[in-house]
């Protein structure tokens, strides 16, 4: 390392440092005054917020470690982005669960945000690699929280899959090393010049394809975040997947093969979704179809795609959590996140209702609402692209979102059928947190420009009009007569009712003949080492027992010998001594 | 927690007919409007990416099919993969 003085300073002046000590103050304040960990906490999150708007774009906290120079902090238009979307997210977070006084999740809520603040600015593959770690390890206390056997297992499978990821990471960082000879985070890319695969490439797409839950690499997400309590979950929607995006945006811009991978993300979630009967897994599958199309985008890698891309993220961040928290604020109060045991609430949650139809219109990229002025990028790239079946997806998979997220979720929670449950409206800290997304859906989908502002190729918006007659007419018609296909199918009654189940997805692999395997693979190595230890320890015992025969107290090499014998034995020995002296 | 409601209780306005036939009326009229305007050269795009956009109501039909075929074809999906709730639990 550089000297001490170069790793402080430039620890002390990196935002997710400040949001780290942050977690790690609050989490010594005593129980007793747990009222304050989530004010203070809130503090650090503004102290941080300030200092990535002291420090401005550019490149900060250049160290070496064994002579290869890294660059702790790398403010650019792509890391700033993430950086302030994260820093509205982990507020919105504090205030949400306000009143919470539990000491490891309130610590997470702060500490985890700051690991993936401090990936999305990572200028180096070391850097990245820490913070990558930090998220894996902080996000598990909220799989953890709960403290049942099942979010036991749940989080240790959670563990195991994303320290792999970590794992990979390592790999693709040492095979890039050898490549470039630099440890700098940059263009990575999937294909060497000649157009074959690299492996340094490939082994980094596994790592960041596991974070963004990729299709078939997906499942841990369903798996683990409904895990988490009502709050936990909200924080764990937000980061890692986006940290993965980002890197994705960092290192494969263009790689055309994310367009097929980002494809198959938008649709297979939306019939999963369809079927699932917990809310809060519903908004998980949300998450791998939302990923997909940012993985479109990136894919595409042109100017207008990449600021989609990450356009989205940044308004997916917000819209995602405003739903998650409304979901959230629905079991708070029932104690089920099940859409059989729900409906009904607009009754006496009518504000959790407006704020959480404002999640769901936004997300359905509404005209007027924050979806609409992101994902129209990534789909006007389909088309410039001239990828004809591939904006077919996209469309369709708009559908879908409508489906699962836009109309699902507040309906199956809010209105369908009368659970006559009559709980409380939502808690005021959590009203707050609602009513700041809400009213950041509806800014940011009247007002973009200060979005737009803030993407990594702002040039490129230059003739980009969201609010372009043909473009508000084709996507009110799309969301329609979607929504008018709805009303058609609940009238008829051909809308099929929730009914509680488990649906098996990727993780049954591992979960059952997965888990079978393993316990057949441990009963057989115990077996194996039994009859290898019999084997072994039998032949030892005779042989002991051999030994023993031999020179134990009865043995013949312990018996006393008559000194007639030792010198008739001498003679003998004497005379070989002779013979073979006079045969040589 | 929940509190239940008692059964003299008067029904929420959502579930009212007047406004679910409201609700109703207004999304035909605007989805109708909607299909229409994509028959307006001032709605229209200058320069589609491909020729299906220049159908008027290309959008419309795609969005009700898609979403009707979503529906449809999607719930089949728990023949093959819906299992007792307590699926996981028995077996771990």
């Amino acid at each position: 390392m550089a000297g001490d003085n170069g790793l402080l300073s430039a620890l002390a002046m990196n935002p997710a440092v400040i949001l780290t000590v942050g977690a790690v103050l609050g989490a010594f304040v005593p129980n007793g005054f747990a009222a304050i960990r989530r004010p203070l906490m809130l503090v650090f999150v503004a102290m941080s917020a300030f200092q990535l708007q002291r420090l401005g774009l550019g490149e900060y906290g250049a160290l070496s470690i064994f002579g290869e120079p890294v660059t702790m902090l790398r403010i650019d238009p792509l890391s700033r982005i993430f950086a302030v979307v994260f820093h509205i997210a982990a507020a919105l977070n504090l205030i949400y669960a306000w009143r919470s006084r539990d000491r490891a999740q309130d610590f997470a809520t702060l500490a985890y945000p700051a690991a993936a603040l401090g990936g999305v600015l990572a200028g180096d593959l070391v850097t990245l690699f820490v913070w990558w770690e930090l998220a894996a390890m902080t996000s598990a206390f909220f799989v953890l929280g709960p403290g049942t056997r099942a979010t036991f297992l749940a989080a240790m499978r959670y563990l195991t899959i994303q320290i792999l990821s970590g794992v990979l990471l390592l790999a693709g960082i040492v095979l890039v090393y050898r490549e470039t000879g630099s440890l700098a985070f940059g263009e990575i890319g999937l294909r060497d010049g000649a157009g074959a695969i690299k492996m340094s490439g490939l082994v980094m797409l596994l790592a960041f394809g596991i974070k963004a839950a990729f299709p078939l690499l997906h499942n841990w997400v369903q798996d683990s975040y409904p895990k988490a309590d009502f709050a936990g979950t909200i924080v764990l929607s937000v980061f890692t997947t986006k940290l993965a995006v980002a890197s994705l945006a960092r290192a494969f811009p263009g790689t055309g093969e994310l367009v097929y991978i980002g494809a198959v993300m938008t649709i297979f979630p939306i019939f999963f979704a369809l079927i699932e009967n917990d809310l809060k897994k519903v908004l998980c599958y949300s998450i791998n179809n939302q990923i997909g199309f940012m993985v479109i985008g990136i894919g595409f890698g042109t100017a207008a795609s990449m600021n989609g891309a990450v356009g989205y993220a940044f308004t997916n961040i917000i819209f995602e959590s405003l739903l998650f928290m409304a979901v959230g604020a629905a079991i708070y109060r029932t104690g089920t996140s099940k859409a059989t045991e729900l409906g009904g609430l607009y009754r006496t949650m009518p504000v959790t209702m407006v704020f959480c139809i404002i999640g769901a219109m936004s997300i359905s990229a509404f005209p007027g609402f924050a979806g609409f002025v992101t994902k129209g990028l990534i789909i006007d790239a389909a088309g410039e692209a001239h990828a004809f079946w591939i904006w077919l997806v996209l469309l369709f998979a708009s559908a879908g979102v409508l489906e699962h997220a836009g109309i699902k979720i507040p309906y199956f929670t809010f209105f369908a059928h009368d659970s006559a449950r009559r709980p409380k409206e939502a808690p005021p800290a959590m009203l707050i947190a609602m009513g700041i997304s809400a009213f950041l859906c509806i800014a940011i989908g009247v007002y973009p420009e200060p979005l737009y502002a803030l993407m990594p190729y702002p040039e490129a918006l230059a003739d980009y009009h969201p609010y372009a007659p043909y473009h508000v007419v084709e996507q009110l018609q799309l969301l329609l007569w979607a929504v008018l296909a709805f009303a058609v199918l609940i009238l008829i009654k051909w809308y099929p009712a929730e009914v509680p189940s488990a649906n098996l997805d990727t993780d049954w692999f591992y979960r059952v003949p997965g888990r079978d395997l393993f316990i057949w693979a441990v009963a057989a190595v115990r077996a194996i080492w039994r009859l290898v230890w019999r084997l072994a320890s039998t032949r030892f015992m005779r042989a002991m027992d051999r030994i023993y025969a031999v020179h134990g107290p009865e043995g013949a090499m312990a018996r006393s010998w008559p000194t007639g014998f030792m010198a008739l034995a001498t003679a003998v020995v004497l005379g070989l001594a002779l013979f073979i002296a006079f045969i040589s | 927690m929940a509190d239940h409601h008692h059964g003299d209780e008067k029904p929420g306005w959502a579930d009212a007919k007047v406004f679910r036939n409201g609700f109703l009326a207004v999304l035909v009229i605007a989805s109708l409007g909607a299909a229409a305007a994509g028959f307006l050269p001032a709605f229209q795009k200058e320069h589609p990416h491909f020729e299906v956009e220049g159908l008027g109501a290309f959008f419309a039909i795609y969005g009700f099919a898609a979403f009707a075929f979503i529906v449809l074809a999607g719930q089949h999906l728990r023949k093959l993969v819906a299992r007792k709730e307590d699926y996981y639990e028995e077996r771990e």
